[in-house]
Order: C-alpha cells, then structure tokens, then sequence
C-alpha cells in the first residue's frame, strides 16, 4: 500500500504527468466520445433514413455500410471518390512538400535575394480561404463548358483551356497544393533554423560536396518534420471540401468529402458517418506508418544551447535568376488572387473588365443602390459585416490561445514522458481532431452538446461551444509544432535548471519558453489564421448570436454575390496579415518565420 | 507595475471576447403555444411582453420584411439565414433540447421537412384566423407561405426559343448546353426530379416522348420520369453552385453556344442590368420548369411564440409580403395572389410546371437520390 501510495506521488510530483493525466481525460472526452457516437451513427437508422429502410429512428441496422462498400452502387458512392481523393490529395501533398520545402531550403540555407517580403508574401495562401483561390483559378481558366463570359485567360489569349486543366484532378491538387505550400515551408523551415548547424558545418570542414551534406545530414535531420508535414498536409488535402466541390462540379468529379456532404446532407446521413469513419481510419494509418517511422529513427536533438551559426550556400551565378524565378512564382500564387478579389469586388457586372464598369457601390452603396444584389448595403455600411468580423476575430484569438498553450503542454509532456504508455494514448488523443472531417466534427458535436450531458449543460447557441471545437479541432497544430520543438531541446537544458533547484513554472517560463518562443508563438499563429478562414467546422454551430466572417462569405458566394465574397476574402486577408504584423512588432515573431526566428 | 498593468487589460479584453457567451441561461421558461385564438391587440399586447422574435428562413429578404415588422411593432426580430439542411439539424435539435432557438421558421424541401420536422412535432402549422378561408386545400396543411418558380431558360440574344419538348434536350444538339445547380447541394432540385417519376408526370413524358419520335418509349429504368433524368447526365448537363452564377453562364452575351439554364425566374428580374441575354423557354411540353414551396411554421419550442403568431399574420398581409411580391414568388393567400410584376398566381403556374408535393418527394427522394448518384 505504502509501495503504491509512494509510487502515485512520485509519479504526480513530475509535472508533465499531471499534465499527460488531464489531458488524457479531457481529451478522452472530448475526442473519443465523439468517435464512438460516430461508430454508433453509421450503424443505427437516422430520420431522413426511415421512409426507405422502413425501420423506427434509432434501430440498428447493417444497411449503410453494406450500401457504401458491398453493392452495385458503392462503385460511384464510395469507391470512386476514394480513388479520387487519395490521387488529389497525394498530388497537392507532393506539391506542397517540394515548393514549400525548396522555399524553406532557399530562405534558411541560401543566399536567396529578398528573402524578407518573399517570406512574407509566401505565406497569403495559406491565410486565403483554400476555396477562394480556387474562385480565382476558375475566373482565369474556365471554358465553354461553363458557358458565360470567357476565362481571363482565353479572354487575354484567345485560347481555349481543355478541360482536364480546368476542372477535375489536376487543379484540385494543384490548388490544394498551393494553399499548403506555406504550411510545409513553415513546417521545415522552423526546422531547419533550429537545427544546429555544427553537424553540417563538420560535414563541411571535412570537404563533403553540398549534395552530400543535404543527402546525409540535412535531410535526415529534417525528415521527422517532413514526414509530420506530409501527414498534415495530406489528411488536411483529404479533408478539403471546398476545393473539389468548386473545381469538381463542372465535369462531376467527386472526392471523399463532397460525397460525404451529399450524403450528410441529403437523406443518407448514416452513409455520410460511414465514409467519414473510412476516412478517419486512413487518418489514423498514416499516423501509425509516419510513427513507425519517425520511432526508428528516433529523434534528433538539435538544439543543444551550442552555437548556431549556419553560413549560407553562395548560389553565385544562380543567385539573381533564381530569386527573380522564386519572385515571379510567388507574386503569381499570392498576390495575384489578392488583386483579383480587389478587382472583383469592384466590378458592376462580372466578368467586364472595362473601366465604365468599375463602382465602388458593393463597399460603400447604400442598400437603396444595390438593388442588383437584392438591395445588399455595401459591406463597409453593413453591420451585419462588422457583427461577423469582431465574433471572427475574438472567436480565432480566443481559440488560438487556448489551443497554442494546451498544444504547447502537450508537446512538453509528450516529449518529456515520451516512451510511456500514456504519453502516446496523449499523443496521438491530441492530434486525432486532425483527422476528422471537419463536417463531421461539427454535426457530431451539434448532437453531442444540444442537450444537457450530465453535468454539462447544453452549450449549443453558446460561444463557448465554438471555442471548445475551435480548440480541439486546432490543438494538433500547436502540439505538433509543440512536439517538433521539444524534441530537438535537449533535457540537459531543464535538468540543469532543475539541479539547482528552479521550480517548474520558472523552468518554463525563463528557460524553455523564451528558447522555444517562436515555435511556442507559431503554435499560437497557425490556430489563428486557420480559425479566421474555417467555414465547415462552424457552420452548423454557428446561431445568429455569434456569426462569424466565413459563414458570410459563403453565403454571398453561394448567392452568387461574387463582388461581396471577393470583398469579404479580401478583409479576411488583410485583417490576418494586419495581426501578424503586429504580433511580428511586438514580438519578433511571425507565421512566416514559424518555427524558429 | 507595468506588468500587472498589462494583467489587467489581458484580463478586460478576455472578458469582452466572452462577454455575451453566457446568455443563453437567461432565457425565460417555457410557455405552451396557445390554443384559443387571441384578438389582434391581446396578440400585439402578448407579443410584446416577450423577448426578441427569432426567425430562421430560407430567403435573404426576410429580414427586409422583418425590418417593417420591427418598426410597426416595435418588437426586436433577429432573423437567421440558414441552408436547408442546417435549418433542419438546428430547428430538430433546438426542438429536442428545448432551448430558446427560433420561435418561426420559413423552410423549403418539402420531402424532408414533412417527415423530419412536421410529422415529428417539432415545428407547428399555424394559420391566422382571418386567412383560413383564403388559403386553398391543398396548401393549408402544412401551410405553403409562398411558391417558387424554376424555369428552363435560355439565351435569346441570337436566337429565339430552341425548346419545345423537354425531350429535346437528352438529343446530341443539346449535348453540354443544359445547367442546373447540383441537386444533391440544392434540394427542391432533388424534389423536382423525384416528382417526374410520379406516374402522372412519368405518363406526360412518356406521351412527350412519343409526341417529339412519333414512337413509344422503350424503358431501361423505372418510367419514363427516371429515363428522362438518365437522359439529361448522359448528356453532359452542366452543374453548378448557384443559380445567380448559372444566369450569368447562361446569359452572358457574345456566346457562340446557345445555352439553357434551369434555374429561379427571379434571375429575369436583373438580366437588363447585368446585360444578360435572357428568357423564359414558354411552350415547352410537358413542363416548362416547375414550382416548389417554401413552409412558415412555429417551432415547438418557442419561447415568444405570441410575436410568431403575430409575425406569422404579418406576413400573410399585403405589408408584410410586399418586398417578395416579385417575379418568381406567388402567394398562396387569395388576396394577394396575383404576382404585381408578371400577373400570375400559383394557379396558372399549376398549368404549365410539375408543382412539387412534399409527401410524394418525402416517399420517392431517396431512390430518386440514390439513381442519380449512380449517374455521377
């Protein structure tokens, strides 16, 4: 007894066990509970499902999944959109590894030209909505398919874009793959600034050629950071719906999600959780296989507290028409569509690019002026605007803050228990909102929290039911980057402080935080941007209360309102950058410097 | 110092962001909706002892209409546009948990309110006294507030009317040039295609069909309802997001394709300011297009039901109905059933549309659902 009573206690003295305990139980709760009520849906009968199943609400039935993966029909409901989904999703994957990675390499390793506003500028993708830049790739290369004015480009060119270039695979992936270019730069450029360079620059000192250092010493170094970015990005692309939806109606190409949307919102929701839980589960066995891989190769510690001197690759003759190169593609993928929305949004007719078209009627008219958008005030005179944008901005600050410091305790105690049983059940407990569709997410917890739940009231119609999915929905972001930083922080550092007696608050406030700050600040930054654009997530979450700026945006855009939408896209973009240049003032830090700085 | 300073202002801005988090506990309890019919000035005086009205609907001019409501009463209407499945997830879920969500709701897709939201209880017929006896049958239960229209519609700006029978366009000569939003993102799309394999309507195709090949159809599916649909995807309809965009494909001037939408006829209205080319596809057999309801109701769990009965009366007068008194919408209550712009009621429209039933989609939505799925 004694033995067992003494064990607890020296088990609870250590703090990332406290930690790694709560958390297991919070987010036991607030994850696996709604997993199993998941399960629980793809095998019982849902109202819109009792007309054809002839069966009362809630009785069980094998229906829905013999439906999705055993009949003549599974072809098109299921097996299809799989195949689709995994083509485009490993397609923007790889996109988005070799432009973000290439980038990161450039901006930390070499002696690139402007690397300050190319960094800056790489990163407007990732804050756009993923949709929108797939708004514009459609208003420049659409074709007579769609019918109406012509595309941008053949308008400029008088070219007609063939079909497979327009709609379809290719530019789903390729959208999905710009959007999360920035991502995997801030990912692996993080990593490769916190690297010591000691390793490479021994490799030097010992003449090894670059490809050979970059072979057997940087990327090695780097490849738990690429493999975490890898399975990010590559269930984010699997769970985006709104791209393949946009880009995918015209010729009817489906994916996994726009699927998933037809069924959850047509009359098979049971469908719906049964092709979400197919795509949690290869959620789940990328997680495993990229664990598998970075357990063997173990981690590297690469912040000792030694010096960290990188000298930069002299790119010599290439220097200047690379960098115009870089220059060139990042102008044309971020601040490009920026012009666009601009431009959009000030068009009376869309589509006529001619200057007696131009008004700014959508932004300052009043509601009597805009009898051509069913009298809609202009967004700068319309409250229902400025409403949207204040719940957006203290819903995403609240979120991020939450998320960044609970993913930030996470990542420290995982790290620090790691090895143990439960630092993995935490692990891989923080980062499974990640593979859940957002769509799912939020029905699950619209059923979960519309009702008293023993002593949780019903938070639906509250705020803080959007903070809570908002933070457990984003926590992966702030406990990867958390887990990406700890690991290469050496233990040596703490103990030290720890001999001499510091308590564990001061440990982490003076030595850890201020070591891992930027990663700590990436941690908050990624949960903010990603919450001012999320859409699916909050939508059915949402009540008239606390609408939030996305929710607005995709009803003008589902209007057809395309002045409003591009204006609204428009604010979303600046606001963001707005913040990260105040947070970069304040701080020093910045999305774009992500983990590192 | 400065850094309790900066405590406390952390502390004040954290408030602020949570501060109306907290509200829903504040509602007052529940009252039964009832059942005596109260005067006009027992109503407007019950009405506003309550809180704000909240409303959930379909349409963006609602709030218009509410903001009349708001200055006649001086009753506070907060009015939310919500998707059509979202208005049935939140209005079934408000109605279970009983939580002070909406008190009235407008809603279409009549296959999936009727059994998800009517025939549950969740949601209440109402109609006001004075207009029980201006309401026709077949629309009083569940109340239709207003009919919609969805026509085929083409572009005129080079040539006239292509179509004349729906057939036409499951032909090589309309191979791509037929748009109609997705129906498994805009559901009374879905209905419209689930009410032509209704025997009556399946019957008029099949007669079409022999009207245009002078030969009867030979059936690969269920009816001909079912063939026309297969007809129409094997033909490479077109499909899109919105019927604003689509009308602006369809439209757009300078187009060597003539194209044809199926889409709301209130696109007409701002065609000429939009400079678009276009024009309603009349004379096509057996249907031109087709019309579908749109539902008011009180919910279950109102809790200002007494403003929802008086809102509920407003939109039903000339006032309250006047900003959708335009093309494309009809009103089924006698008084104002003639539409101000084009002169037509639900009545003439019956004529020459499949006008959707709600309990016949309710039955047929999920086959019709599932063939078409097939069809992607």
């Amino acid at each position: 007894m004694q033995r067992v009573l003494y064990r607890v206690r020296r088990f609870f003295s250590k703090p990332y066990n406290v930690i790694l305990v709560a958390m297991c139980v919070v987010l036991a709760y607030l994850t696996l509970l709604p997993m199993l009520s998941m399960i629980r849906d793809t095998v019982t009968v849902h109202v819109a499902e009792t007309m054809r199943l002839k069966k009362p609400v809630g009785s069980f039935t094998w229906e829905h999944w013999r439906k999705v993966l055993f009949d003549a029909s599974s072809l098109s409901i299921f097996y299809r959109p799989l195949w689709n989904s995994l083509v485009t999703s490993l397609g923007s994957c790889l996109f988005a590894l070799a432009f973000g990675g290439f980038f990161a390499w450039l901006v930390t390793r070499t002696n690139m030209r402007w690397k300050r506003s190319l960094s800056a500028l790489f990163i407007f993708p990732y804050i756009m909505p993923s949709w929108t830049i797939a708004l514009a790739w459609y208003n420049v290369f659409k074709n007579t398919v769609v019918g109406g004015v012509p595309g941008f480009f053949t308008a400029v060119t008088g070219l007609e874009t063939p079909n497979w270039f327009a709609y379809g695979a290719f530019p789903i992936a390729l959208v999905t793959g710009i959007h999360y270019s920035p991502f995997a730069y801030i990912m692996i450029g993080g990593i490769l600034r916190n690297m010591d360079a000691n390793l490479e620059e021994a490799a030097m000192m010992l003449h090894a050629s670059q490809g050979r250092i970059m072979r057997k010493i940087t990327i090695p170094m780097v490849l738990p950071a690429i493999l975490s970015t890898f399975l990010l990005v590559f269930s984010s692309a699997m769970s985006s719906f709104a791209v393949p939806q946009f880009l995918g109606l015209p010729v009817r190409y489906q994916v996994l999600t726009t699927q998933l949307f037809r069924t959850l919102n047509g009359l098979n929701p049971g469908q719906g959780y049964c092709i979400a839980m197919v795509m949690i589960l290869l959620g789940v066995a990328i997680l495993a296989f990229n664990q598998r891989l970075t357990g063997v190769r173990k981690n590297y510690t690469t912040i000792t507290g030694k010096s960290s001197n990188i000298s930069l690759i002299n790119l010599r003759g290439l220097r200047t028409p690379l960098s115009v190169i870089v220059l060139v593609a990042v102008v044309a993928v971020s601040v490009l569509p920026l012009v666009s929305f601009a431009f959009e949004s000030i068009l009376l007719v869309p589509g006529d690019y001619s200057l007696h078209n131009l008004t700014l009627q959508f932004w300052i008219g009043t509601a009597e002026q805009n009898s051509i958008a069913n009298s809609e005030p202009g967004l700068l005179r319309n409250s229902s605007l400025w409403f949207a944008l204040w719940n957006s901005i203290r819903l995403s600050v609240v979120c991020s803050l939450s998320a960044g410091i609970l993913g930030f305790l996470a990542g420290y105690a995982i790290v620090r228990g790691r090895g143990t049983r439960l630092a993995t059940v935490v692990d891989n407990l923080a980062f499974f909102p990640y593979l859940m569709p957002s769509m799912a997410f939020g029905a699950i917890y619209l059923s979960m929290f519309s009702t008293r739940n023993g002593i949780i009231p019903s938070l639906y119609g509250t705020f803080f039911l959007l903070v809570l999915i908002g933070t457990v929905k984003y926590m992966p972001f702030a406990s990867r980057s958390g887990i990406n930083a700890m690991m290469q922080l050496s233990t040596q550092i703490e103990e030290a402080g720890e001999i001499i007696g510091i308590g564990w608050f001061k440990r982490m406030r003076r030595l850890v935080i201020p070591i891992q700050k930027a990663s700590f600040l990436s941690g908050f930054l990624l949960p903010f941007i990603s919450c001012m654009r999320e859409l699916s997530l909050f939508v059915l979450l949402v009540t008239p209360n606390n609408r939030v700026l996305t929710t607005l945006l995709f009803y003008y855009n589902e209007k057809g309102w395309s002045q409003y939408s591009n204006g609204i896209n428009l604010l979303i973009v600046l606001i963001v950058l707005l913040i990260n240049w105040a947070v970069n003032k304040a701080t020093g830090a910045s999305i774009d410097k992500g983990i590192g700085g | 110092m400065k850094r309790s300073l900066m405590i406390v202002a952390a502390l004040v801005a954290g408030s602020m962001m949570f501060a109306n988090g907290a509200k829903e506990s504040a509602s007052p309890a529940p009252q039964p909706v009832e059942e005596k019919q109260m005067t006009h000035e027992e109503l407007v005086a019950a009405a506003q002892k309550e809180g704000t009205l909240t409303i959930y609907t379909h349409s963006s001019r609602t709030a218009k209409a509410a903001s009349g409501f708001e200055a006649k009463y001086g009753i506070k209407v907060s009015v939310s546009q919500l998707k059509d499945t979202e208005m049935i997830d939140k209005v079934s879920k408000e109605a279970i948990a009983d939580v002070d969500g909406a008190d009235l709701v407008f809603c279409q897709d009549g296959s999936r309110i009727y059994p998800e939201l009517f025939s549950t209880g969740y949601v209440i017929n109402y109609i006001p006294d004075e207009f029980k006896d201006q309401i026709p049958a077949q629309y009083s239960s569940p109340l239709v507030w207003e009919m919609m229209t969805k026509l085929f519609i083409y572009n005129n700006e080079k040539a006239g009317n292509p179509l004349t029978n729906v057939w036409q366009l499951t032909e090589p000569e309309f191979k791509g040039r037929l748009q109609f939003k997705d129906p498994f993102s805009e559901a009374v799309n879905m209905n419209f295609f689930a009410m032509v394999t209704r025997d009556d309507w399946a019957d008029k195709l099949a007669k079409a069909y022999k009207d245009y090949y002078g030969k009867d159809i030979v059936l690969t599916t269920k009816n001909a309802g079912y063939e026309w649909i297969k007809g129409l995807y094997k033909n490479g309809a077109v499909l899109g997001k919105s019927d604003t965009t689509l009308a602006e494909n369809v439209g757009a001037k300078g187009q060597d394709a003539q194209l044809i939408a199926l889409i709301t006829s209130n696109k007409l209205r701002t065609a000429a300011a939009k400079n678009l080319a276009l024009a309603i596809a009349e004379g096509c057999e057996p249907f031109i297009g087709f019309q579908y309801p749109a539902y008011m109701f009180l919910t279950k769990n109102a809790k200002s039901p007494n403003a929802a009965k008086l809102y509920a009366e407003y939109a039903m007068t000339a006032e309250g109905w006047k900003v959708f008194d335009t093309l494309g919408d009809y009103s089924p209550v006698a008084s104002i059933a003639k539409n101000s712009e084009d002169g037509k009621s639900i009545a003439d429209w019956e004529n020459v549309v499949v006008t959707e039933d709600s309990q016949w989609c309710a039955e047929a939505r999920a086959d019709v659902e599932e063939f078409i799925s097939g069809l992607y």
